[in-house]
């Protein structure tokens, strides 16, 4: 499972196009899009979708017994494509202003990105099937078990990280509606 | 390992959320709503409303601006509160803010004044606003392309806040069209452009000036404004100039004010000649042979007003009267002809009556004279012998001047009063008896003998007095 690393050059390709894209409002607006008008509003909310994507879909894959769709390595590799091509959406959200709550979120936001990129090559130290079932016999017992550690202590932190993110963002999204998007 | 617990419900990660949770509580509770600032507010001082002179002054209170989605009031409520000039300008449909009111009655304050831009950034932003720009006095109906043929924006003439305005733009931009015009321009109608332009373009190229009272025709067509707009500086300066001839032709009138100041009753605005004048509008109307006379006969040196109107000042040379008749010649002649004249003699001290009226001029004023001739009878008429002198000159006292015959009713001696009338000898004439002369008599006209005592026939047929 996880061999190549198909999901990044993915990701990669959709950071362009939407890098892209970003280049060229700012090149017909001659400013960085702001937060609130159509495309940097856009690019949030789509960010933040792809980001919930991220934290909920692989999860319930991972935990349901009884519907089993699709191979878990491929929700691997979907949940590493949206979990970085959502931050770099809401990266772009931000319209280069870090402060206030927001500018929490965001610093959380990229913390938890490169935090993901460190549990992901924990996680492929462990030869697994493409169901994502650990290989017996590939590696010693020790190596194997250090692994495991390792991977335990990486939940212990990233899980934090992710609540933080997303309890930030929510109040984000609350203040947002209420003194923004639903103004009189 | 696997378990169907949510991931995120570990001890570290519930842990992560109350602290999260208290972290953003305590923040609230602390600083306000300052955690949601997405930019800060306008600090740049004002006047004091509401308690403070800037919206950064406000701090963390969102409510003073901000209302909750459920709440029936809105932002531009709030505004308001402060600022009530401006709630009054919203209800007057001719200022700015209520003209946008009236034309988008769902645009809000924000929309043209949006916040959280930082401290200095302006508060006044035109970008979702159909702006009328001629509610403040200027239309941009002129200013549609630039110099350029490109599309204003508004910093092409607001070069800082679009609240302000340097009359520097205009000349900037314009001396770039016409660089001589507006040298020439300015020098004539200064520099605040404002003061004459409103920006409808009706003094621009298609201005008219025939849509005045005052119409531009003939000389006047090629006329440059300031010829006649002297030191016009407002486009009020404009309409009240003078539109009376003097006002700009006063130093050229070869009349030196003599014909007043109503040119356009002889001139046109073709030129100055030819001139038509009506000499008729004038006291002295020009009629029959005056009509054809030359100015200068009677305007002599080019002397117009105060010209005598009586006969006598001009026709002195031409009285064959002699000036006895005095200087009013229009009491008998008219102006078509000397000839014509029309002479009451009855007006004289001399009326013609009776057998005067038939009589030739020439008959009494033999010598030429006119004036000052006798009235008395003898100075025409002689002392006929057949009065023998025993009348005198009062002719008059028996004669009118009907004809000569007059009757004689006093005494007569020598005859026999026949009646007891005086001379009623049988009616007889005085010449009957009186044949030569008063002075002489006889009685063989009717009688046989001059001897009264006679009584001889014939007498009994005179009846009444004298003839002749």
């Amino acid at each position: 499972m996880l061999r190549g690393n198909k999901e990044l050059w993915f990701a990669f390709l959709a950071m362009i196009l939407i890098t892209g894209l970003y280049g060229l409002v700012v090149f017909l607006t001659r400013a960085a899009p702001p937060a609130s008008e159509l495309f940097g509003h856009g690019i949030g909310i789509l960010g933040f979708l792809l980001m919930l994507m991220t934290e909920t879909l692989y999860s319930l894959r991972k935990r349901s017994r009884s519907v089993r769709w699709g191979r878990m390595s491929t929700w691997l590799q979907f949940h590493i494509f949206t979990g970085i091509v959502g931050p770099y959406m809401v990266l772009l959200h931000t319209s280069w202003k870090f402060n206030g709550l927001a500018g929490v979120s965001t610093l959380f936001t990229i913390i938890i990105v490169v935090s993901g990129f460190i549990g992901r090559y924990i996680f492929t130290r462990v030869p697994r099937t493409l169901d994502g079932l650990e290989i017996e016999g590939t590696l010693s017992q020790e190596a194997l078990k250090q692994a495991r550690n390792l991977m335990a202590l990486w939940h212990t932190v990233h899980i934090p990280i992710g609540i933080v993110v997303f309890i930030t963002a929510f109040v984000h999204i609350g203040a947002a509606l209420y003194y923004a998007t639903l103004l009189k | 390992m696997r378990s169907n617990r949510l991931g995120c419900l570990t001890g570290t990660g519930l842990m992560a959320a109350l602290v999260t949770a208290l972290a953003i509580a305590g923040y609230a509770y602390a600083r306000g709503g300052l955690m949601y600032n997405p930019g800060p507010l306008n600090s740049q001082s004002g006047e004091i409303l509401g308690g403070v002179t800037s919206h950064a002054e406000t701090g963390g209170e969102c409510e003073a601006c901000h209302t909750a989605p459920w709440e029936s009031a809105t932002m531009a409520d709030r505004c308001t509160v402060c600022h009530t000039d401006i709630a009054e300008q919203m209800r007057a449909a001719a200022t700015l803010h209520g003209t946008l009111m009236h034309d988008s009655p769902d645009l809000g304050c924000r929309h043209c004044h949006p916040e959280h831009r930082g401290a200095q950034a302006s508060l006044t932003v035109m970008d979702d606003a159909a702006f009328p720009h001629e509610v403040v006095g200027f239309s941009l109906n002129g200013h549609q392309l630039t110099a350029a043929r490109e599309p204003f924006t508004c910093t092409d003439c607001h070069h800082g806040d679009v609240t302000t305005f340097d009359l520097d733009s205009c000349d900037a931009c314009h001396r770039q069209t016409d660089q001589v015009f507006m040298i020439a321009h300015t020098l004539s109608f200064g520099s605040a452009c404002l003061d004459c332009h409103d920006g409808v373009d009706r003094l621009g190229k298609d201005f008219d000036h025939n849509n005045f009272s005052f119409k531009l025709t003939g000389e006047h067509v090629e006329l440059a404004c300031v010829q006649c707009h002297v030191n016009a500086r407002g486009f009020g300066d404009f309409a009240v100039s003078s539109q009376g001839c003097d006002s700009c032709h006063r130093d050229e009138d070869p009349h030196a004010g003599r014909f007043g100041q109503a040119c356009g009753e002889c001139h046109t605005a073709d030129g100055w000649s030819p001139a038509k004048f009506d000499h008729n509008l004038a006291a002295f109307k020009l009629e029959g042979e005056h009509a054809e006379a030359a100015c200068e006969s009677c305007h002599v040196n080019r002397q117009f007003k105060g010209t005598p109107m009586d006969c006598y000042s001009c026709h002195r040379e031409d009285d064959e009267h002699n000036g006895e008749y005095g200087t009013d010649c229009a009491a008998c002649h008219n102006p078509s002809d000397w000839e014509d004249a029309d002479f009451d003699h009855n007006r004289s001290n001399f009326p013609l009556t009776g057998a005067h009226a038939g009589v030739a001029c020439e008959s009494c004023h033999s010598s030429g004279q006119f004036a000052g001739l006798s009235t008395d009878c003898a100075s025409c008429h002689r002392d006929p012998a057949f009065h023998a002198g025993m009348f005198g000159l009062d002719c008059a006292g028996c004669h009118t001047t009907d004809n000569w015959f007059a009757r004689y009713n006093g005494p007569h001696p020598g005859i026999a009063d026949e009646g007891g009338r005086g001379v009623n000898h049988g009616g007889a004439s005085c010449r009957d008896c009186h044949t030569q002369t008063l002075q002489s008599a006889t009685c063989l006209a009717c009688h046989d003998s001059n001897n009264p005592d006679d009584d001889g026939d014939g007498g009994e047929d005179g009846d009444d007095g004298d003839d002749d």
